[in-house]
């Protein structure tokens, strides 16, 4: 086993941080805009760092029947975001720990996360535990094979599976439009919207239990492990963000050092991030959540998009 | 710089109609058509100006008026008027016509390999999607129920055909183009009305009870 050199580790401390910090950014975003489609004022931008706060200070109140599990699920969670964020690239056409591994990491570390939530849900044997639990994992079976489609279509056309690399072959080779990235865009969306919990698949903004598929795995939870579990999820919202805007847009991202490409490449993902938030936004405000039942529909179109979009580069 | 806006607005036109296979709601097919129809005009807009042929321009502004804003406004008036607003049971379920839909994608694109002229570059992306979007146009009509997913499939079929005129040939005739747009609103007009009619004797829109008149 090596010793990480200290500029990568620099590097991946630096990426972390900055989708830590502003995650919630995004998730405050998201909310204003939804709001200005609603004609309410809605809560101020920096809303969920308060949020954050007030519940990091509070003291986790944890039913005496939860083992070890149920404290460990957050922490995992958390974990497993946050090492994942460090395997796509962002700003930079490379990824902090790149040579640690591609696709499949990022896919296996996401799925460890949802696999120690749904865990630490059922941890507690509250029923509504368990449903969330179960009704996460289904959706996750789901979407899963839908994002590894997409990021295979993507790995394909490039000729590799490693992220960081992935996005230098595209920025160089320059445009050259295939129909199949834009079916892999479009399922990597849907895997988006399923992943983040948003309005199609699930309402982040529910207070009824019945209808929670995230929020249900949590209702056991409080203080600071709500907030570990919120926080990673914002992270993980951007991350696919991120993720969609550097393999299917690689306008602008900074191939070396200079601190003007730096600067136009975190302009550039902040407008690229930006503007999927604002497509997230009008799909939550014109759409009604599907029946739980019929959410495996719209998943089959992501899988089947991301299938064609495979199935077409051999053509 | 062209041709990868056309094989984009042309790879968007088939994901529409994928999302149309996709979901029961008749108001979000509508809705997808009318984005269809949009990326057929950003077509015709684009490959007018790059390649300077203004009655190309003309056709585009057409589609656009015609396709994306008047088509779209009736029909949703019509199912307004009805009060029916999704697809209860299609003959061929939502997962399973995905799947055929792949297939008849592959299809269409494989034989887009075989066509003279077709086989490489912008034209082969083009008559691939557009041959798909005919398929899968074809199937729509016999595997939905609804009088309105019907029409919506003739006119996807329809801006299919199109397609490949504006985008791999060197375009029709604008007479011939005027031509085809009058056939379009008025078969929209006549099917809006049969639909009306379907639903005052049948009081449902399910094209599958007009054989009950069989004698």
């Amino acid at each position: 086993m090596s010793t990480i050199p200290l500029p990568v580790a620099l590097f991946a401390a630096a990426q972390a941080m900055g989708f830590l910090l502003l995650a919630p950014l995004l998730r405050g975003l998201i909310k204003k805009m939804k709001a200005a489609f609603q004609l309410r004022q809605g809560p101020r931008l920096l809303q969920p760092y308060s949020d954050l706060a007030k519940l990091l200070r509070k003291e986790p109140v944890r039913s005496t029947t939860a083992s070890w599990v149920f404290v460990a699920g957050p922490r995992v969670y958390f974990a497993s975001a946050l090492a994942a964020t460090t395997l796509v690239p962002a700003v930079l056409a490379a990824a902090p720990l790149e040579q640690a591994g591609g696709i499949l990491l990022l896919v296996g570390l996401l799925a460890l996360g949802r696999f120690a939530l749904a865990t630490a849900a059922l941890d507690t044997g509250s029923p509504f535990g368990g449903m969330g639990a179960s009704r996460e994992m289904t959706v996750g079976a789901l979407a899963e094979p839908a994002l590894m489609l997409a990021l295979f279509t993507a790995g394909l056309s490039a000729g590799t599976l490693n992220l960081g690399e992935l996005v230098r072959r595209t920025a160089e080779r320059g445009t050259s439009i295939h129909p199949s990235e834009l079916l892999a865009a479009a399922a990597l969306f849907i895997v988006l919207l399923a992943e983040a919990g948003r309005v199609p698949v699930d309402n982040p903004a529910t207070h009824l239990e019945l209808t929670m598929i995230h929020e249900a795995m949590l209702l056991e939870y409080s203080g600071a492990d709500l907030a570990l579990v919120e926080w990673a999820s914002a992270v993980k919202e951007l991350l696919f963000m991120t993720l969609l805007a550097g393999l299917f847009l690689p306008i602008g991202v900074a191939t070396s050092l200079a601190p003007e490409a730096l600067a136009i490449s975190a302009l550039a993902l902040a407008a690229k991030v930006g503007g999927l938030a604002l497509l997230v936004v009008l799909v939550e405000s014109t759409n009604a959540k599907l029946r739980f039942f019929r959410v495996p529909e719209l998943m089959a179109v992501a899988l089947g998009l991301g299938f064609l979009a495979l199935a077409m580069r051999f053509f | 710089m062209i041709h990868d806006f056309v094989v984009l607005c042309a790879a968007g036109m088939l994901v529409s109609v994928l999302l149309m296979v996709g979901q029961k709601a008749l108001v979000v097919a509508i809705r997808l058509y009318c984005v269809q129809s949009l990326l057929l005009g950003a077509v015709g807009i684009a490959l007018g100006l790059a390649q300077h042929r203004p009655h190309l321009l003309v056709t585009a502004a057409l589609t656009i008026v015609l396709k994306a804003v008047l088509i779209p406004w009736f029909l949703l008036r019509v199912i307004d008027r009805v009060g029916i607003r999704r697809e209860i049971e299609p003959y061929v379920n939502v997962p399973a016509s995905l799947l055929l839909c792949l297939g008849l994608t592959v299809v269409g694109y494989r034989v887009s390999l075989g066509m003279a002229g077709a086989s490489q570059g912008v034209a082969h992306q083009v008559v691939g999607v557009a041959l798909s979007m005919v398929l899968i146009g074809l199937f729509l009509m016999v595997a939905r129920r609804k009088a309105i997913t019907q029409i919506l499939a003739l006119l996807t079929v329809e801006n299919a055909v199109f397609l490949v005129a504006v985008g791999a040939t060197s375009g029709m005739p604008l007479v011939v183009e005027l031509g085809i747009s009058f056939d379009v609103i008025l078969a929209v007009l006549v099917l809006g009305v049969l639909v009306h009619r379907i639903v005052d004797r049948f009081e449902s829109m399910d094209t599958s009870r007009l054989s009950n008149l069989r004698g």
